[in-house]
Order: C-alpha cells, then sequence, then structure tokens
C-alpha cells in the first residue's frame, strides 16, 4: 500500500509531536502524518519525572542558562547552537501553558520554577513530578485540533528511502495487518527517541530502541557523539532500572554499601549523597567493583536507605517513591531500604543534525534525543532534554514545512517496494535459521554493561568491540518464531534488534577511539579530559563493513573551555 | 514457579495456555510476560513501553480484574496467575486490544482548552493558581489505559457510549479556569452517547490504576450539563 | 456485547452487583406493575368478582414467597436508587464505599422486616 503526505513525523514524542504541530500550523494545506510504534500518547517522553529548563522571569538570564548547559556539556556542546536554544524555550513554555499544560503554579497563580542539579539558578519549570507526561498529553490534545495531521499509530517504521540525497520517503509495517504500508513525502523529521535499550539495566522505556537513529545511520546520515551514555545514580535493582528520583538523597536518604557505611564520604566528603550525578553513579559503582555491593538474582546493589526518615516522613514528604518502590520492585522503603544502582539514561549522541535540525540530507530533519545539535556535549543537564525536543521539534516542523512548499514530492519505485517486502518477509520473516533474536539481544545487553559502562577500559573495550561483531554476524542467521503477519511483535522485536546491534558498534568503536575522559565518557586508562586532541565531536559514517569514523571541532563562541568543577 | 494461564487468540481461535515462570521477589507481570516470550514463546502478543505506571499500555485482565501488568508483583497473586485481554474491546491478538475507538471517542470530546484569543506566535502567560489547578488536576492524571471503560456496565451495552475516561477528559477541561469551551462540550456530552448513559455503576473508579475516580468526573459533568441545558432551556 | 455484559461479576466489586441488581429489579418491578395493572383493569367487571377471586390467589399462603422477593425488589430498587441519585447529585461521592455497604444494610432490614409483617398478616 502507498500513501501520500507532504510531511511525515517518524515519532510521536515530545519532539515528534512537536515537530507535527510547527509543521501543521505553519501551512494549513500541507498534508502531515504522525507515525510511531506505539498509540502516540505511549511515546517515552511520558516517563520524563523532574521538569524542563527554562529563563522564564527577570532574576534570571539566558547566558546564565546557556554557561550552565555549556559547562555540564564538559564543553562539548555547540555554542550556537546552546545560545538560539535557551531563547526559544520560554515562548514553549508559555505555549503549553496556554494549551492547557498543568503546570504547577506558585501563589500568585504564576508558573512555578525549582532548582535543578547543575544549575545556578532555580529555572525548572515542573507539572508535579510528572512533567513529561503532561506536556506529552497537552501536545497531543493539541494535535488534535488540526485537520491536516494524520495519525498513523502502531506503524512500525522499516527503512527510510534516500535517493540522490533526498529524501523519498518511508516504509513501516501497519502492526494490526502486518502490511508494508509505503509513505512518500516531501519532507521526513525523524523523533524516534534514544537507544537506552541497548544495555539491559536502564531507565527507558521497552521501546527505546534507537530506531529512527539506525535507519538515519543506514541511510547515509553520520550518527554524531554517541559514545556518550548517561547514567543515573539510581536505578531500582530487581525494576531492571526504573528511575529512583534524586528527591529521596534530598530529603536525607543515606547510601550504604555492604558493610553499613556511608559510602559518599570517601568521594564527595561535603555534598555526600548530594553530590552531582556522575560523581555518585562512579562512587556507586566503585563500591559495587570493591566488592562491597550487595548480592541479590538482580544483580549488585547498594542500599538507599530511607528507614531512618520515619514512617511519617515517607509517607508524607516521598509517597509516589514508596509507591513505585512497592509496586516495582515489593519493597516497602518504610521497612527496608531500597536496593539501586546507576542506570542508563539518556543519549547524549545522536543523528548529525546543524543547529536547525538539518541532517546532510535534504527534506530530512531529526529532532528530540535521536538527535545531535549538540546542544548536550558529553553530559546532559537534568531538564534540558525536554527543552530540546519542545525547540528542535518546533524548528524541525517549520523548515521542513517551508522545504516541503517548494520540493517535489518523493516517489518511492516499484522496484524499491518490492525489495523491502522481499527483506522483511521473505528475508527476515521466511527464513530458518538457529539463532533467537532474544539470545542476541541478551548478549548484546551484558556485552554493552560490561564494556561500555560507567568505567571504561581500552582492553575491555577491544573485546566488547569484537563481541558486538560477533553478534552482528549471528543476527544474520536469526530465526522468527511466529510466522503470522498480524500484529507481529516478534518480528518488530528482532528488527529492533538489528537497530540496536548497527548502534552498539558505533558507540563501542567511538568510544575506543576516544582516548580521554569527558563527561559522561569515563576511561580508566585517560582518566584526563584532552582538550587539545578531543575537543571535537565524533561523527560515524555507515560502511557495510562498520562504521567509518571523522571527526569535526565543536563550535566555540563565548566560553573557552575550562575544568569543570561543582 | 507460578503457573500463569494466558488467554490468547490467533486471528481465528481463542484457547488458553499455561506457562511455568520462576517467579522471585520484585517480579511483576509484565516481566513474566516478557519472560515467557523470550523463553517459551515469542509468538506471545502483548503491549508495553514504560514499564513504570505512566504510559498506559499494559492494561490487561489479571486474576479477573484489569490491572496494569508493570505495576503487579507476580508473588502476590498466588500459585496461579490467570491473564487475560480487557473486556469491552475487540481482542486482534493475545492480550492486544483495539484501542482505536477508545480515542476517537477522546478525540470527540474536545480535548483542549478552548480559547478565544489562541496565538500560536505571541501565546502570553495565563494565570492560574493551585487552587485552580487542584479543581481539576486529579482529571489529567488518566493515562488512557481503558481499565475503567473494560468494566463499564453502560459501555458493555453500548458500543458507541463515550465511556469513563473521554468524559473525565471533557470534564477535565471544562473545570479548568483557562478554558473557553464548556458550552461545546456540554452540547457533546449531553448527546445519546453521553453522560445521560451512565447508571453509576461507580466499576470504573474501582479499577483505576491511577485513582483518577472517573465516576466522579462522569456525574460532575452530568451536573454542569443538566444545569447548562436548563439554563438553555429558561432562556438565562 | 450487549446485556450479558452486566453479569460479568468476576474480579468486579460489590458496586457492579448492586449496578446489575438494580437494574433486575427494575426490570421485575416493570412486570410487576403491568401486572398489576391488568389486576386492576378486572375491577371494570362492576360486581367485583373476577377481582375477589384474584385476590384470593394473592393472599394465599402459597403466594407469600413472591410478595416477600417482590418486596426485596421494591425495597432494594427505592434504597438503592436513593443512594444514585445523591451521588448523581454530587452528594457524598468521597463515601461511596460506606455508604453502598451501609445502604444494602438498610435495605436488607426493611426487606426482612416488611417480609415479617406479611407474614404475620397472612396467619403467621
Ligand atoms: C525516567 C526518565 C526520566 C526523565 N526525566 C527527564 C526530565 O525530568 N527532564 C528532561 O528534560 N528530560 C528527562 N528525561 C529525558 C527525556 O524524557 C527524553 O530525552 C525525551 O522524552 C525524548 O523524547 P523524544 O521525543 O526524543 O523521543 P521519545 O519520547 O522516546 O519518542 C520516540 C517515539 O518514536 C517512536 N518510534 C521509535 N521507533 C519507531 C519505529 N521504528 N517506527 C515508528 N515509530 C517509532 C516511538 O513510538 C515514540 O513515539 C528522562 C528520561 C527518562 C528515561
Ligand atoms: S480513568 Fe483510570 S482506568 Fe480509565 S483510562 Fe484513565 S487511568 Fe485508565
Ligand atoms: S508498560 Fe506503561 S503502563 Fe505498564
Amino acid at each position: 500500500m502507498k500513501v501520500y503526505h507532504d510531511i511525515v513525523v517518524v515519532g510521536s514524542g515530545l519532539a515528534g509531536l512537536r515537530a507535527a504541530i510547527a509543521a501543521a500550523e505553519k501551512n494549513r494545506n500541507l498534508s502531515v502524518a504522525i507515525v510511531s510504534k506505539t498509540y502516540l500518547i505511549r511515546c517515552h517522553s511520558v516517563c520524563a519525572e523532574g521538569g524542563i529548563n527554562t529563563v522564564l522571569r527577570e532574576t534570571d538570564e539566558f547566558d546564565t542558562h546557556a554557561w550552565d548547559t555549556v559547562k555540564g556539556s564538559d564543553f562539548l556542546a555547540d555554542q550556537d547552537a546552546v545560545e538560539f536554544f535557551v531563547r526559544e524555550v520560554p515562548t514553549e513554555i508559555l505555549r503549553l501553558n496556554s494549551w492547557g499544560c498543568p503546570w504547577s503554579r506558585d501563589d500568585s497563580g504564576k508558573i512555578a520554577q525549582r532548582i535543578l542539579g547543575g544549575h545556578s539558578s532555580g529555572r525548572t519549570v515542573f507539572a508535579a513530578d510528572r512533567t513529561g507526561f503532561h506536556i506529552t498529553h497537552t501536545l497531543y490534545e493539541r494535535l488534535l485540533t488540526y485537520p491536516n495531521v494524520d495519525k498513523y499509530e502502531e506503524y512500525f517504521v522499516t527503512n527510510l528511502v534516500v535517493e540522490d540525497d533526498t529524501v523519498k520517503g518511508i516504509a513501516a509495517i501497519e502492526l494490526k495487518t502486518g502490511e508494508l504500508v509505503f509513505f512518500e513525502a516531501k519532507a521526513v523529521i525523524l523523533a524516534t527517541g534514544g537507544a537506552g535499550r541497548l544495555y539491559g539495566f536502564t531507565s527507558c522505556s521497552h521501546i527505546v530502541t534507537g530506531d529512527g537513529t539506525a535507519l538515519a545511520y543506514r541511510a547515509g546520515v553520520p550518527l554524531k557523539d554517541m559514545e556518550f551514555v548517561q547514567f543515573h545514580p539510581t536505578g531500582l535493582v530487581p525494576a531492571g532500572g526504573v528511575l529512583i528520583s534524586e528527591a529521596c538523597r534530598g530529603e536525607g536518604g543515606y547510601l550504604l554499601n555492604k558493610n553499613g557505611e556511608r559510602f559518599m564520604e570517601k568521594y564527595a566528603p561535603e555534598k555526600m549523597e548530594l553530590a552531582p550525578r556522575d560523581i555518585v553513579a562512579r562512587a556507586i559503582w566503585t563500591e559495587i567493583l570493591e566488592g562491597r555491593g550487595f548480592d541479590s538474582d538482580y544483580g549488585p546493589y547498594v542500599a538507599l536507605d530511607l528507614t531512618h526518615l520515619g514512617e511519617d516522613r515517607i509517607k508524607e514528604r516521598l509517597p509516589l517513591i514508596r509507591e513505585a518502590s512497592i509496586k516495582f520492585a515489593g519493597i516497602d522503603p518504610v521497612e527496608e531500604p531500597i536496593p539501586v544502582r546507576p542506570t542508563v539514561h539518556y543519549f547524549m549522541g545522536g543523528i548529525h543534525t546543524n543547529s536547525r535540525s538539518e541532517t546532510p540530507i535534504k527534506g530530512l530533519y531529526a529532532a528530540g534525543e535521536c538527535a545531535c545539535v549538540s546542544i548536550h556535549g558529553a553530559n546532559r543537564l537534568g531538564g534540558n532534554a525536554l527543552a530540546e525536543c519542545l525547540v528542535f521539534g518546533r524548528v524541525a516542523g517549520e523548515l521542513a514545512a517551508e522545504y516541503a512548499l517548494n520540493a517535489k514530492q518523493g516517489k518511492i519505485s516499484a522496484e524499491f517496494r518490492q525489495k523491502e517486502e522481499k527483506r522483511i518477509f521473505d528475508d527476515l520473516l521466511g527464513k530458518s535459521g538457529d539463532e533467537s533474536p532474544y539470545q542476541i539481544k541478551k548478549e548484546l545487553n551484558e556485552t554493552m554493561e560490561n564494556y561500555f559502562w560507567i568505567f571504561r577500559e581500552g582492553d575491555g573495550m577491544l573485546k566488547g568491540v569484537k563481541k558486538i561483531q560477533e553478534l552482528k554476524e549471528r543476527y544474520k542467521n536469526v530465526e522468527i518464531n511466529d510466522k503470522s503477519r498480524d500484529f507481529n511483535t516478534d518480528l518488530t522485536s528482532a528488527i529492533e534488534i538489528g537497530y540496536m546491534l548497527d548502534l552498539a558498534e558505533v558507540v563501542a568503536i567511538g568510544a575506543l577511539k576516544r582516548q580521554e575522559s569527558r563527561g559522561a565518557h569515563y576511561r580508566l586508562d585517560y582518566p584526563k579530559r584532552d582538550d587539545e586532541n578531543w575537543l571535537k565531536h565524533t561523527l560515524a559514517y555507515y560502511t557495510p563493513e562498520g562504521p567509518k569514523f571523522d571527526y569535526k571541532p565543536v563550535s566555540i563562541t563565548k566560553w573557552e573551555p575550562v575544568e569543570r568543577k561543582y | 514457579m507460578v503457573e500463569f494461564k494466558i488467554r490468547r487468540y490467533d486471528g481465528e481461535k481463542s484457547y488458553w495456555q499455561s506457562f511455568e515462570v520462576p517467579a522471585k521477589r520484585g517480579m511483576t507481570v509484565l516481566e513474566a510476560l516478557y519472560y515467557i516470550k523470550e523463553n517459551y514463546d515469542s509468538s506471545l502478543a502483548f503491549r508495553a513501553s514504560c514499564r513504570m505506571g505512566i504510559c498506559g499500555s499494559c492494561a490487561m485482565k489479571i486474576n479477573d480484574k484489569p490491572r496494569l501488568a508493570c505495576e503487579t508483583q507476580v508473588l502476590t497473586l498466588g500459585n496461579t496467575v490467570k491473564v487475560e485481554p480487557l473486556d469491552n474491546f475487540k481482542v486482534i491478538k493475545d492480550l492486544i486490544t483495539e484501542f482505536d475507538g477508545f480515542f476517537e471517542k477522546l478525540k470527540a470530546v474536545k480535548p483542549h482548552l478552548i480559547r478565544k484569543d489562541d496565538n500560536y506566535a505571541e501565546p502570553k502567560e495565563l494565570l492560574q493558581t493551585p487552587e485552580e489547578l487542584n479543581e481539576y488536576y486529579v482529571f489529567t492524571l488518566c493515562i488512557k489505559c481503558g481499565a475503567c471503560y473494560s468494566v463499564c456496565p453502560a459501555a458493555a451495552t453500548l458500543d458507541e457510549y463515550l465511556g469513563p475516561a473521554a468524559m473525565t477528559a471533557a470534564y477535565r477541561f471544562c473545570a479548568d479556569s483557562r478554558d473557553e469551551g464548556q458550552k461545546e462540550r456540554y452540547e457533546i456530552a449531553s448527546s445519546p452517547n453521553g453522560v445521560w448513559r451512565c447508571h453509576l455503576a461507580m466499576e470504573c473508579s474501582e479499577v483505576c490504576p491511577k485513582n483518577v475516580e472517573p465516576a466522579k468526573a462522569v456525574q460532575l459533568l452530568r451536573r454542569k450539563t443538566a444545569f447548562s441545558m436548563l439554563k438553555s432551556l429558561l432562556g438565562w | 456485547m450487549g446485556v450479558s455484559g452486566w453479569f460479568r461479576f468476576k474480579g468486579r466489586s460489590l458496586f457492579s452487583w448492586a449496578f446489575t441488581f438494580q437494574r433486575l429489579t427494575g426490570v421485575v418491578l416493570l412486570i410487576y406493575l403491568l401486572a398489576h395493572l391488568t389486576y386492576l383493569s378486572t375491577l371494570l367487571d362492576t360486581t367485583g368478582a373476577t377481582y375477589e377471586s384474584m385476590i384470593a390467589i394473592t393472599v394465599s399462603r402459597q403466594f407469600l414467597i413472591f410478595d416477600i422477593l417482590l418486596i426485596l425488589c421494591g425495597v432494594f430498587h427505592g434504597v438503592n436508587g436513593f443512594r444514585i441519585i445523591l451521588h448523581e447529585f454530587g452528594i457524598a461521592y468521597g463515601y461511596r464505599k460506606p455508604l453502598l455497604a451501609i445502604f444494602i444494610v438498610i435495605a436488607v432490614v426493611v426487606w426482612l422486616y416488611a417480609s415479617y409483617i406479611m407474614y404475620s398478616l397472612t396467619g403467621g
């Protein structure tokens, strides 16, 4: 089947929804499609809790927000992009307000703000502790008012069609029927989110498998800075890494090792448990590596102890964390400590775009976590991701609309369509083999966790790269058990695993090549930041034999790199 | 070992299938389903995404009650766990049900702020006190999981009935101090598939995993709708 | 799904029972009302003979059980209906659970008392 739209947006997280709205608003005659492998509001963005950063009042300044972001990024962020970004957020917040977002308020009725780690003032806007959830729903509801937007829910994108460096459209499986649908378009916007699921222990949703990133990569767009993976120090252990927010430590929770010691004494004697995320994450992991963690069926952990706070305080101040712990892990923090260890949280890297969301391919735009503008550099500040989705989603939508108004409708050739049908249904679904995709995924997760975790080191990473390449070879021989067509989640999982293998290779080799420690990328064999040789972005290009690497200078406008101290 | 009895459907026939899952403390029903999919039968189809109770994908009937699989601990359920798709929805495959209609109904109630001064280019800061926010906040917490709809006896007898979740969304916006679209929504609510179909069985509020109290929203919407009808009848 | 949707009680709370019972008692009362009107229409026979003969059946001991069930329907429908009306006017929504329990108890007590009176009236 074939459908036509002027603009196709892939992904319905904050970035995708915002892009679709921007494009539809720009010109009501443009037909916009929004395609997602889940129902639109079931995207991953609903998980975001903490908030979103913006300079909203006179007491704060754009330059301080920008500086905090640049410093947080360990100076790998492109400063021109950051300067543009911080100025665009406030309008987005007010727009969301007039579209119905239930922002938390101060007593005078104005939008309230609070302070998050790494910021020099309270500039985080929030909607209780469900910020991502409320923004997603608000954008979704707003999207419903545009008659020129068509929703394609539960369509799994399998390919991006590019010819002569120009985008032509996408191919997607309509899950309900199992049919391949080809979307011919003038412009395509990728907003498919991060790739946290490369790791088994992550705070990301099950759908965060880096699909769009891999599609762009295969279609010839370079991936930027993929080796930078952010960890959050406290993921809930039995629950596969569900986030336990900083609020626990803010309220006075202790981190304890097996010997009952508050080990943060050794790593950050002043700030203790409230030290920056990366320091706490490294401290926890050091304790575990040195044998002072607890063991469990779900892997090692340290204890996040709240019991001394007492039942009343926990129930009053941390009700949601208590609820999460009981529901997802079966543990009541009133009675026993919460088992935690660092969890994969965010991918700084992604599809290479310029500071206006444009990729090197004509008509192809990327926004949100799947893209790398880059404003997060080597380490993202809490609350900047949602802001990025809104700002660059909007930019992508508007530019795509402008482009589409003057571009020719893409055509997908019959030959391509046949090839794609064959690739998916004959070569993957129809084939027999002796590998289980889930076994490969399991081994991939283990490899990533063993060698590309919080501490990285040359020899280990070399082993990891080999293992990933072996898995890629084995993947060619997978068999999908479910041979039916309708709602074949066995098939889509297998395709996702294919995407993940490609990305894993880029992360792995990129990390191996970067011989320094910067932001979230921490190497035991190169523990220092090296601005002389490595103040540059990694670019990985697809070749059938594996990624080819190139580097690109960082754009610096105002702030020369200095040591990052808090 | 816990026995999982799963109601399956392959597009033609519907049958029960049992699996033994090594359950340990901390395991959720969703994790057990993944365990089954990855180790025993990869054709098992179910929806899931966030696995933290916020995306609304994984509502299903677990031991006869609609719950979120990702929020339900296996060990609280005994030695046998029965898993079925939600009632009142058409089953597509195994635990996956058709939600298109559910979202269409949501759309039908105009779930967005309606304002005459809507200005995309230059939005201004609309104020709202915390008290005004509290008027409707609890109703914004709906994750559109469909649990309420699946137990609603009015929805069981009338497919077109808007249902608790959609009407909760309608009320949520009517009660928002920033909104000016009440009239339009009262009209929709008083349509033949709207508030008057609700007979206050209130089971929806019993099963809602987010404690949204949809029955309360429907009932408040109904009161507002009635007043607005009365007003227009009396020509006020 | 149709009306069978009313009869799925597995895993449901007391509220679902109350709903279904309300519907069923409503139907029974409707049928009763029709029967009642048919009865009264026999009064058109001005001699009163038909009426008398029919009354004779209904006040009989054998018929008591139906009367008691009928009272149950009436009492439940009324009392539970009152509860629903309260909630529909937005009253006491927060107390819906205790209220349901209380109203069911009230319905049962009233029903038992009424049944006892009926029983005594038919000659004890
Ligand atoms: C637990 C948690 C808490 C967080 N808290 C915060 C916070 O407080 N503040 C902050 O700023 N950031 C936070 N973040 C980060 C932030 O949530 C994400 O970076 C952001 O939501 C990403 O949004 P997105 O629009 O790029 O993509 P996503 O929301 O991930 O959406 C991706 C979309 O792409 C679709 N898609 C993917 N692949 C395909 C395919 N093959 N075919 C079709 N569709 C596809 C998916 O269905 C989905 O709709 C948090 C992240 C986590 C994990
Ligand atoms: S009201 Fe509750 S049960 Fe109904 S869809 Fe919303 S969250 Fe689910
Ligand atoms: S998986 Fe998202 S609600 Fe359960």
